[in-house]
């Protein structure tokens, strides 16, 4: 019984860790030049020239400012959806079609923004026709904008409807219906009940998948490559293309951003884990 | 206030409806160009064209279903069977954080990171090594979504089983599998969409000759055939929504 436990966590560490462990390190080995077809031997030049360049800083900053206003805005809809319309939401056929956005993967969801929001796209085409527009060029800029609002807009779309179904979840396995009522009962107005009662205990129990929700946003790819701009590009977006360089000295530096970035994803992980166990023993 | 709430729920239900109707449109139409707000052409013409060859898209559909079934069926059951072994674990809290570590970073990265043991295995730009890459990030999936039917209720069966003078293998096929028989229907679905849903990483290990619907979605973007591209995103959205008809837990899981 031991020895098959013993090959059930050889069998995870095979699968589950050492993929993981290897990519990291031959990540972190190219990024100091120790291998590589164009390097030569240790150095810290690749990390130098990533942060002289100010590419990567700026690259994390855009990532993170998108991903942070994706999700507020995201989570804040859904709170107020849930809050709003949490009775009509469970009616027949109301249930079914808040799960349909499920059904839209990232990549169909940047094809179909493409074809609305672009210059030549469905909303450019109905607003010349009732005259909002006198052309092609009136339309502003919603896609490979400077803003980035095409690929917020999308990511919205993406994560809203599972905010919104995880809300509904959490409304009704932890009864805030019922406690809000006995909150009423007891003297609150209803602007208390919504902001002490129903909200923190919505937003207390799913802060976690929040944060997670947040770092997924910050590692996204397909959605920032057909939407975003040439530069700023988003972190994944930027470490492709490096990596991707005909320029051999390039893919080491793109080596270092892939570094750097797993480094960050995986101390939010650790701390995510950390205040989590913290959290269980405390409840 | 009511009336606005009322504008605000019809206006989320259009948005939610609104790609589905369009791209269905956009599928049955050609010859739609700036600035008419209808197809001059509107038929089955491009659909007929999917059964043929030119398009390619019944075997990429073909290709993308052997990928995704491949990736759930290994996932979901390698999955089940390791994270009994990691949740009776007396580490279990480290084992757990350290499947995340794959699970949460970008798919894309890792991919690009892995690639050169793909090229030294010689699984480069193959349907194996597509098949492999997307399962090392699907496993963790799997992994974390287990984790919580091996509980202590659990270990009681398994010991009354034993008690009672049952075997390893009568445990697992007359006790364990039942009771997780639906537990392991949404692992497989949802390891499925991810298989199905996935590009990045697909893009990176198959570099262009493993063409699943996602990356001939991508494809035709660049080539700006907007009429394909939309066949292949209907392709790409049946399977789900026939999941969330049939059951609304397949899709939807609040994992973690």
């Amino acid at each position: 019984m031991k020895n098959r436990g013993y090959i059930g966590i050889l069998f995870f560490i095979l699968i589950g860790i050492t993929p993981f462990a290897l990519s990291f390190g031959y990540a972190l080995l190219y990024s100091f030049g120790v291998i590589g077809v164009a390097n030569s031997g240790f150095t810290l030049e690749f990390w130098k020239a990533v942060f002289e360049s100010g590419e990567f800083v700026k690259s994390l900053f855009y990532s993170i400012a998108i991903a942070l206003v994706s999700t507020v805005i995201s989570v804040s809809l859904a709170l107020w959806f849930t809050l709003a319309f949490e009775k009509k939401l469970r009616g027949r056929i109301l249930s079914f079609v808040i799960y349909l956005p499920l059904a839209i993967p990232g990549i169909v969801a940047s094809f179909f923004t493409v074809q609305v929001l672009s210059k030549a796209g469905f909303f450019s085409r109905l607003f010349n026709k009732i005259g909002i527009t006198s052309g092609i060029s009136d339309f502003p800029d919603l896609i490979n904008d400077p803003y980035a609002i095409g690929i917020t807009l999308v990511f919205i779309s993406v994560v809203m409807p599972f905010f919104l179904l995880l809300f509904l979840n959490v409304y009704q396995n932890e009864r805030v219906a019922e406690l809000a009522e006995l909150s009423r009962s007891l003297g609150a107005s209803e602007r208390q009940t919504i902001w002490r009662v129903s909200l923190p205990v919505l937003i207390k129990k799913t802060w976690t998948l929040i944060a997670l929700y947040f770092i997924f946003l910050l590692g996204a790819y397909e959605i920032p490559l057909i939407l975003g701009e040439e530069s700023p590009q988003m972190l994944s977006v930027l470490i492709v293309r490096e990596l991707k360089q005909f320029d051999l000295s390039k893919i080491s530096e793109g080596y270092v951003v892939a570094v750097i970035y797993t480094v960050i994803v995986s101390i939010a992980t650790i701390l995510l884990f950390s205040n989590r166990k913290s959290q269980d023993i405390h409840e | 206030m009511s009336k606005l709430k009322s504008i605000a729920l019809w206006a989320y239900v259009v948005a939610i409806m609104f790609p589905f109707f369009f791209l269905l449109l956009l599928s049955l139409s050609s010859d739609w160009r700036y600035p008419a707000l209808l197809p001059e052409y509107f038929g089955l013409k491009n659909w007929v064209q999917v059964v043929g060859t030119e398009s390619g898209l019944a075997y990429s559909f073909f290709i993308s279903l052997v990928i995704s079934l491949s990736v759930a069926v290994t996932a979901t059951l390698s999955g089940f069977f390791i994270s009994r072994y990691v949740s009776y674990h007396k580490k279990k809290g480290l084992l757990t954080m350290l499947t995340y570590f794959p699970y949460i970073l970008a798919p894309v990265v890792f991919g690009a990171c892995l690639s050169y043991y793909f090229l030294r295995i010689g699984i480069f730009g193959t349907t194996a090594g597509v098949i492999i890459a997307q399962f090392i990030i699907a496993f963790p999936y799997a992994l974390i979504f287990f984790s919580s039917f091996w509980n202590e209720k659990i270990k009681n069966y398994e010991n009354l089983v034993s008690t009672l003078g049952g075997n390893r293998w009568t445990t697992f096929t007359k006790v364990l599998l039942p009771m997780a028989k639906g537990l392991m229907m949404v692992c497989f679905f949802q390891t499925f969409l991810i298989s199905w849903f996935e590009y990045g990483l697909t893009s990176i290990i198959g570099v262009g000759k493993v063409q699943t619907l996602t990356i001939k979605v991508f494809l035709f973007i660049k080539e700006a055939n907007f009429y394909y591209g939309a066949m292949s995103c209907c392709l790409l959205i049946i399977p789900p929504v026939v999941l969330i008809y049939i059951n609304k837990r397949f899709v939807f899981n609040k994992l973690i």
